[in-house]
């Protein structure tokens, strides 16, 4: 039997809306691929940070790249070691938490993430271990500091912890 | 949840074992709302009609797929139907609210137009055919979700 | 030669914060009535159907199957975009390449986000290739954070400037109906005593999260005219990719400079014979994250010299009553939508053009307009649009 139902009349009462919650993680195996793969063999293994170069324009890509985004050719297999010690080009400085969702929690703040030109002039972005903002400047030296622990490396670029300032 | 980066043998290819986890929070809508709380405080299920096309749209909605109209015209359709088809699951893939053997279907319940999905419960899987007359049955605990109907059962 | 296109019909709902009396497909539907209203055309007389969303966002995958009936596609050729940040501008172009191809005459664009379902900041970074974003991820403000620095060094615009862009924004939000954010700044000391977000981005120089949908409806040049005595001509669009990352492609890696604009501006004003943009050009509704970023796309776009963004801002030419209004709507920082963002840069300017902006219109006629997008790694997009062909 169907009975037709009369629609309620509006009341003074906000009207009760539902939310769905969904908080499910959704779990995904990422292949690095042979050249990414590259870069963190040499992160885990011997703790140096390894840029591609392109046969042809010499240009050094960091990530490395299959394919020279500038000249469009293979890039074969020349790896150059990138120095571990640079300056500050740019940087920005988190005061609120933010949902790491590749983590699934907040991460501490307040933190500086920066832009760093290494000394061979190949641009790197990671975060920087000074949490005082007035402490922080453009042009800066800055030294890449490691996870000690071999067991604990193997994340690719997270095997940096984070880059330090260093005194001149 | 533990991420992981795990090294195939002889060569230099890593996995990186991670996820993506966000939190979600839908909101269902005026309608949406109306529908799923009809089920948790009275346990009716309700559509809504399109005047134009004489269809009743279980569960509910608010416009009409054909015409374009605005529905605005409630009806309560019975909580027995008919299995329009069905499949079973047999492998838990974490995301299904029960574990496997998960028993779909597909109703159309007396009064609807429209079929709906969900699951089976209190009926051997050899049983289960095409046409077989079901019934709602609700769980007691209600928090106006889909789920507070637990499965159609057999009549 | 491609097909004239004419924008015939424009929607959208009222942005807000929240909206949980709808679910995603009923908020697009109010877009898509008030665009069919504008053009009094029915459902059933669109021919084509071209959605546009970040799914991540809402973490709703493949959301045009779920709301076919919403959109009146049912039946219809169609698909949906996801570019990122430019997913608006690109659906725009998808129904421009459409009609301009001739293969369809009517194509109905609509983009949309419902934000409150998810949190944004989270899913950009999701975005970020997790092999190596680890450590770097900021979001997107993260990005903007460092931009807004490198202008401040390098053009000597001060943070006062910055909170003059953010008050014509609030200024002109209030005109507009259908803008999120009203907030009724009074003044400049009102924008610099809000706190840092992402320094040195304070809470009101960025954009917000908005839940909203925008429907633009395109149609041939025959068409057109039959639908409608003022259709707005969609002249022209321009594309630019880059890369993350490795954006040294197009010159500065570091997304200091962005790049993608002087390309797309090269090809779209040499394509449109545009060399004086301010004279050119009447109008602007440029995709401005942040108040800092609005200043200096000024100068990509070339509005002006390098380095003279604030001097724009300092003179009053970009406010609705000066010779050259950005951002009559309100701008980004006002609504943001994500997947509708771009596509109501285009709406506000054909409104603009066809005279119909009630309170938020230009003080001066506008023959000649230019839409901008803005997305992930800097990708632009840009539209054209005339009043007469």
């Amino acid at each position: 039997m169907v009975k037709n139902v009369k629609a309620k009349k509006a009341t003074d009462k906000e009207p009760e809306y539902i939310h769905i919650q969904i908080d499910k993680p959704r779990r995904y195996d990422w292949s690095t691929g042979k050249y990414v793969g590259h870069f963190y063999a040499e992160a885990k293994e011997n703790k140096r940070i390894m840029g591609g170069r392109c046969p042809k324009c010499k240009e050094i890509w960091l990530p490395p790249s299959v394919i020279c985004p500038k000249c469009k050719v293979e890039m074969g297999w020349d790896w150059v070691e990138m120095p571990q010690t640079g300056q500050v080009y740019q940087y920005t400085y988190l005061v609120f938490p933010l949902w790491d969702p590749h983590y699934g929690e907040k991460w501490a703040n307040p933190y500086a993430s920066a832009v760093i030109l290494l000394d061979n002039g190949v641009f790197y972005r990671h975060r920087l271990e000074e949490t005082d903002k007035d402490k922080l400047r453009v042009g800066m030296r800055v030294q890449a500091v490691w996870k000690e622990d071999y067991d604990e490396r193997g994340q690719g670029p997270g095997d940096i912890l984070y880059w330090r300032t260093i005194e001149e | 949840m533990q991420t992981a980066t795990e090294k195939l043998e002889g060569l230099d290819v890593w996995i990186y074992h991670g996820q993506i986890y966000i939190p979600n929070r839908y909101s269902a809508g005026a309608v949406g709302s109306r529908f799923l709380i009809e089920l948790r405080d009275r346990k009716r299920i309700m559509g809504t009609r399109c005047s134009g096309c004489n269809r009743v749209y279980v569960p509910a909605r608010s416009i009409c797929g054909d015409c374009y109209q605005q529905l605005e015209d409630w009806v309560e359709v019975s909580d027995k139907g008919t299995v329009l088809t069905y499949s079973v699951c047999h492998e838990d893939n974490g995301v299904q609210p029960v574990e496997a053997p998960v028993v779909y279907g597909i109703v159309q319940l007396d009064g609807a137009d429209t079929g709906f999905v969900h699951m089976m419960g209190e009926v051997e899987l050899e049983e289960l055919r095409i046409g077989m007359r079901v019934k709602a049955v609700f769980r007691e605990d209600r928090m106006a979700s889909i789920l507070d109907i637990k499965y159609f059962k057999p009549l | 030669m491609p097909n004239r296109v004419g924008i015939v019909g424009i929607g959208q709902t009222y942005h807000a914060a929240r909206r949980p009396d709808v679910n995603q497909a009923e908020m697009v539907a109010e877009a898509v009535r008030a665009a069919l209203e504008d053009a009094q055309l029915s459902v059933k007389e669109i021919e084509s159907v071209f959605t546009a969303n970040m799914e991540t966002f809402e973490a709703i995958y493949l959301p045009d199957h779920g709301m076919a009936s919403e959109v009146g596609a049912l039946g219809k050729p169609g698909f949906k975009v996801n570019t990122g940040g430019t997913t608006g501008g690109s659906v725009v172009a998808e129904g421009f390449y459409m009609v301009a191809s001739g293969l369809f005459e009517v194509a109905m664009i609509v983009g949309f986000e419902k934000q409150d379902c998810g949190d944004t900041t989270a899913a950009i970074s999701a975005a970020a290739t997790p092999l190596w974003g680890k450590g770097a991820t900021t979001g997107a403000i993260g990005e903007f954070a460092k931009q807004a620095l490198s202008y401040m060094e390098t053009s000597g615009a001060t943070e006062e400037h910055a909170a003059m862009v953010r008050l014509k924004a609030d200024r002109n939000a209030c005109k507009n109906p259908h803008a999120h954010l009203r907030l009724g700044l009074q003044s400049i000391d009102e924008v610099l005593k809000s706190g840092y977000l992402v320094w040195p981005l304070r809470i009101l120089d960025f954009c917000p999260q908005s839940c909203g949908a925008c429907v633009l409806i395109l149609a041939s040049e025959k068409k057109a005219k039959q639908i409608t005595k003022k259709p707005v001509w969609l002249v022209d669009v321009e594309v630019v990719h880059q890369e993350p990352f490795r954006a040294g492609v197009f010159g500065d890696p570091t997304g200091k400079e962005t790049y993608t604009q002087h390309v797309a501006c090269e090809r779209l004003y040499k394509r449109n014979s545009i060399t004086n943009v301010r004279k050119d050009i009447d109008l602007a509704e440029v995709y401005e994250p942040s108040n800092w970023e609005e200043m200096n796309l000024y100068e990509h776009f070339h509005f002006c010299e390098k380095g003279d963004g604030w001097k724009l801002v300092e003179k009053g030419i970009t406010e609705m009553e000066g010779e050259f209004p950005v951002n009559c709507s309100g701008g980004v920082l006002a609504t943001n939508p994500i997947g509708a963002t771009p596509v109501i840069r285009v709406a506000e300017a054909a409104l603009q053009i066809r005279g119909d902006a009630g309170e938020h219109q230009a003080t001066k006629d506008i023959k000649t307009a230019i839409a901008t997008a803005l997305g992930g790694p800097n990708w632009t997009v840009l539209s054209l649009l005339k009043r007469s062909l």
